[in-house]
């Protein structure tokens, strides 16, 4: 543990650097980076230990403050956790001092690069707190610094709306976790982690409290529909790879908390299981929906980030019914998926999200009918975001098919139980529509910004971005391609760690999961090999031929120049068209032009006309409030007044 | 050692055979329409045209139109070696490689579209938009009538699901297997692109579906396509004929020429409905697409039961 409290020390320093040394910012990015690397691979230490040795470390200080003790420690999810954290962070910490190389001796960037190593601090902290004061202040150091990082360029309107909406959104969650807590101290009188997986399961009329609670508190954290309503906006608002630890990790503190929760509450109800399971399936189906009417590319990755969370919550649902229904192996199932798909988002959506930063500042606009042929101008870049995209839509061989066949391993074996826990299967169709959606999505947004020809000046005078910001890509893709092609060591960690949350220990079962493992990897390792060869044996057998280079067949005319090409509206309007109002976008068609309007269902539809209500509701007595000093005491006097009256009549 | 060789003889087979099956589909249509048509085996003389050819390369385009074929056709490859093509055993199989083999098709699918984006072509853009629409309805059928043998036989892999467990329950489950095999059908019919979803013979690039998403392809990846095509329609047959027509009990000879037998079969029913029916208007696709999902939903529903 004092490795993991040595680092994070140095990454703190490291985060001091640019703003110590404003006038030097080659050698104080260079320090800033150093320190916060050199930060990262102490504190990761121990979390490498808990995972090889099969150990867990901890560690208390006893405080004068109520609220108990401040403990820290690192079990193996807290382990998986850290990795995380520190891998993408340090990844993202690399790419934002690229990107804001050109403004770097100004202030404000010292500034921001010093919140984002303390948020690096803080969501480290978050996933290894065993305790409830340690948990609740690492969450709002989290939230808070989160939250600046959000309004770096606080100067335009829309930078402000989100922000203010993250701002209340991100408190109202951390109240009713804190309430959560709360509760459960009552249930227990314990404060510590510890102390509440001591204490067990707690009276049958808290738990569904306690449950209902987490759920909102960290769900909102998380992301999940109906409570998404402010992750859009604030991930594409914020600088990209503000965007990137945004979308990769602070969302999954939300997941940790869940996952965490179950761990320590024990056998949950059925009830909470399909609840996770059908709110996981909503967040899926309506995430994609949403994210492929986008044509802001930022808001796009931003409503997938809802739809991957919705598959994690899949899992954990899964996990959650085979702990309530007795089935060990489809609970660890579940969790191990639930937990390997979140460190794989956080992989491929930092990468993606560190991608569409290089694409937004190579071609200066986000709009994704504004670029095109960029896959000539830069091919690093896209050849990395076709990476990133190929394994968000979950297809071999990269990492996101791993662990949505561990989810669908856990749904399918749920399928074969004897008890009511076999409708879960239904889940798979799900999965199913989820996957082909994405496919639908991702192929849009690759099209669209790196295919056919430039459709803006911008996009035909791009150039490739410098090697900090392709560097941690290259890094993000390097751990996609790995866990895709080499699954075993992420399967059998995130088994662990699965099993430990479910609180069974299916080993047994575990082996035909390995085998299982070893066959993907065989199957992806031959995919790439075979294309490999094909690709030699094709050129080869071309070499001799007549080859001709001529324009795209257009039926024998002239393609009329780049405005011909398909837009990503009209690549996405015939499958928003079969699921109709759901998919949340008003469609303007007529002969020459199609417009996609896409809107909020939650924020547009349910939340600003509610606020217009109680705001409404609130304006009647604004007339109370006039700032005349006079009158207000005549309010205390006329309060005291009424106070005695009531005393005086209705009192004995 | 030999059921290594033996099973992977089958599936080299299933990989052989695959341009004979699409050929006795034109073959049945031209029959029943009045024509002679191409002789069954004419697939195997144009792949040997095509794989001879130079190309025509678009200006336009990338690398990732170079490997789009390759990969189409590499991925579907590796799929043939999940699908049990004796109706017993596959190549290779583990529980829950469904997903797999449902990946690797869509990985091609993925690989296809990307490349039809890379022409800038409006034409392939919109093949390549409604090509995905399909998919995103064909995929989550797909998996609905394939839970149905999964959950009947209480097997979690592909061969497993179709093989000597599935045999033994068949009468048993029978009236979800028939829905699902149905279903089945109407799916391999939209995911090779024949009437009345699509039409591989129709000359208007603006009705074709997945023939003008591959309009620039020409010359061996043409020829590639094609045959990765073939291929893909054997698999989905082998598919459903194992749902419908469980061999797994039969003797392995047997079993491999009631299988060849099969195909047939579904082969000629493909070109009966090609004969008789015309192509439904492109917005009547999803609503037969979502009723065949929900005819596959009642059949989980019922082997649930």
């Amino acid at each position: 543990m004092t490795y993991l409290f040595a680092g994070l020390a140095l990454m703190l320093a490291g985060g001091l650097a640019p703003l110590l040394a404003l006038h030097r910012p080659r050698l104080a990015d260079r320090i800033y980076l150093v320190l916060l690397g050199g930060g990262a691979g102490l504190a990761g230490l121990p979390a490498v230990a808990v995972l090889v040795n099969r150990t867990w470390a901890d560690v208390s200080f006893a405080s004068g403050v109520p609220l108990g003790p401040w403990s820290f420690g690192i079990d193996r999810l807290s382990a998986v956790f850290l990795l995380l954290v520190l891998g993408v962070g340090v990844a993202t910490a690399v790419y934002g001092a690229g990107y804001l190389r050109e403004h770097r001796s100004r202030r404000e960037v010292a500034v921001a690069h010093l919140l984002f190593a303390f948020l690096i601090v803080a969501l480290a902290c978050v996933v290894t707190a065993r305790a409830t004061l340690s948990l609740l202040v690492a969450w709002e150091a989290m939230a808070l610094s989160a939250f600046v990082l959000v309004m770096f360029d606080g100067e335009r309107d829309e930078v402000r709306h989100a922000g203010l909406v993250y701002f209340a959104t991100t408190h109202a969650g951390t109240l009713v976790i804190s309430v959560m807590f709360l509760c459960w101290h009552a249930a227990t009188g314990e404060w510590t982690f510890d102390g509440f997986m001591r204490h067990g399961a707690v009276a049958p009329a808290m738990m569904p409290i306690l449950l209902l609670l987490g759920l909102v508190g960290f769900g909102l954290k998380a992301g999940m529909v109906p409570l998404h309503f402010w992750l859009p906006g604030a991930h594409a608002a914020a600088p990209s790879h503000v965007s990137a630890i945004m979308s990769g990790l602070v969302i999954k503190t939300g997941i940790y908390g869940l996952l965490r929760m179950t761990m320590l509450l024990g056998q949950p109800p059925a009830w909470w299981g399909w609840l996770l399971l059908t709110l996981g399936t909503a967040s899926g189906v309506l995430g994609v929906l949403w994210a492929l009417s986008q044509h802001d590319l930022k808001r796009l990755l931003a409503y997938h980030s809802v739809e991957n969370i919705g598959i994690i919550l899949m899992g954990a649902g899964v996990g959650a019914l085979g702990m309530a229904y007795d089935a060990p192996l489809v609970a660890a199932l579940g969790m191990a998926g639930a937990l390997l798909h979140t460190v794989n988002h956080a992989v491929f959506k930092s990468l993606l999200f560190l991608g569409a930063g290089a694409v937004v500042e190579a071609t200066g606009t986000r709009d994704l009918e504004h670029a095109g042929g960029l896959a000539r101008r830069m091919p690093l870049t896209a050849t990395l975001f076709t990476i990133g995209s190929v394994a968000i839509v979950g297809l071999p061989p990269l990492n996101g098919f791993v662990s949505e066949w561990m989810v669908f391993r856990a749904l399918a074996g749920a399928g074969l139980a004897g008890t009511t826990l076999r409708l879960a299967v239904f889940g798979v169709a799900a999965l199913a529509l989820i996957g082909a959606l994405a496919l639908a999505c991702f192929t849009k947004v690759e099209g669209a910004l790196f295919f056919g020809r430039a459709r803006s000046a911008g996009a035909g005078q791009a150039r490739e971005v410098g090697p900090l910001l392709l560097g941690p890509m290259v890094g993000l893709a390097l751990v996609c391609a790995f866990i895709g092609l080499l699954p075993g060591i992420a399967v059998s960690v995130a088994l662990e760690a699965g099993s430990l949350v479910a609180g069974a220990g299916a080993s047994a079962p575990a082996a035909d999961v390995m085998r299982s493992a070893g066959l993907i990897s065989g199957a992806a390792l031959a995919l790439v090999v075979a294309i490999g060869v094909a690709v030699v044996i094709r050129r080869r057998l071309l070499s001799g031929r007549a080859l001709e280079r001529a324009p795209t067949w257009a039926c024998a005319n002239d393609l009329p120049v780049s405005r011909g090409q398909y837009t990503a509206s009209s690549f996405a309007a015939p499958v928003l068209a079969v699921f109709g109002p759901v998919s949340g976008v008003r469609l303007d068609r007529s002969a020459g032009v199609l417009h996609t309007h896409p809107g909020d269902a939650v924020f547009d539809r349910v939340l600003r006309p509610a606020w217009r209500k109680v705001s409404g509701l609130a304006g009647l007595i604004r007339g109370l409030q006039h700032g005349r000093l006079h009158i207000y005491l005549l309010y205390s006097v006329g309060t005291v007044i009424a106070l005695l009256v009531y005393l005086a009549v209705w009192r004995p | 050692m030999t059921t290594i060789v033996l099973r992977l003889g089958a599936t080299l087979l299933m990989l052989g055979v695959a341009p004979a099956v699409l050929g006795l589909v034109t073959r049945t249509r031209a029959l029943l329409t009045g024509r002679r048509g191409a002789p069954v085996l004419q697939g195997y003389a144009d792949l040997a045209k095509l794989l001879r050819k130079g190309a025509v390369f678009s200006e336009v385009t990338t690398p990732a139109f170079q490997v789009s074929a390759l990969i189409y056709l590499v991925t579907t490859v590796v799929a043939a070696g999940l699908v049990p093509f004796d109706g017993r055993a596959a190549l290779t199989g583990f529980p829950g490689d469904l997903l797999l083999f449902a990946g690797l098709l869509a990985a091609g699918r993925y690989a296809l579209v990307v490349a039809a984006l890379d022409t800038g072509s409006s034409f392939e853009g919109m093949g390549a938009s409604r090509e995905v629409m399909l998919g995103s309805l064909v995929e989550p059928a797909l998996f609905l009538c394939l839970m149905v043998p999964m959950l009947a036989s209480g097997q979690l892999s592909l061969a497993g699901m179709l093989g000597s467990e599935l045999a033994r329950v068949w009468t048993l489950e029978a009236p979800a297997l028939v829905m699902s095999g149905v279903c089945l059908f109407v799916l391999l019919i939209a995911e090779s692109g024949r009437v009345p979803i699509d039409d591989p013979a129709t000359h208007l690039e603006l009705t074709m579906i997945h023939e003008v998403m591959v309009l620039d392809h020409g010359g061996l990846d043409l020829g590639l396509i094609q045959y990765a095509g073939a291929v893909k329609f054997t698999m989905l047959a082998t598919l459903l004929l194992g749902v419908v027509e469980p061999r797994g009990a039969m003797a392995p000879g047997v079993a491999l020429a009631a299988g060849i037998a099969g195909l047939a079969l579904v082969a000629m029913a493909v070109g009966v409905v090609e004969a008789v029916m015309g192509r439904l208007r492109l917005n009547r696709v999803p609503q037969l697409l979502v009723a065949t999902a929900m005819l596959a939903t009642v059949a989980v529903i019922l082997v649930l039961h």
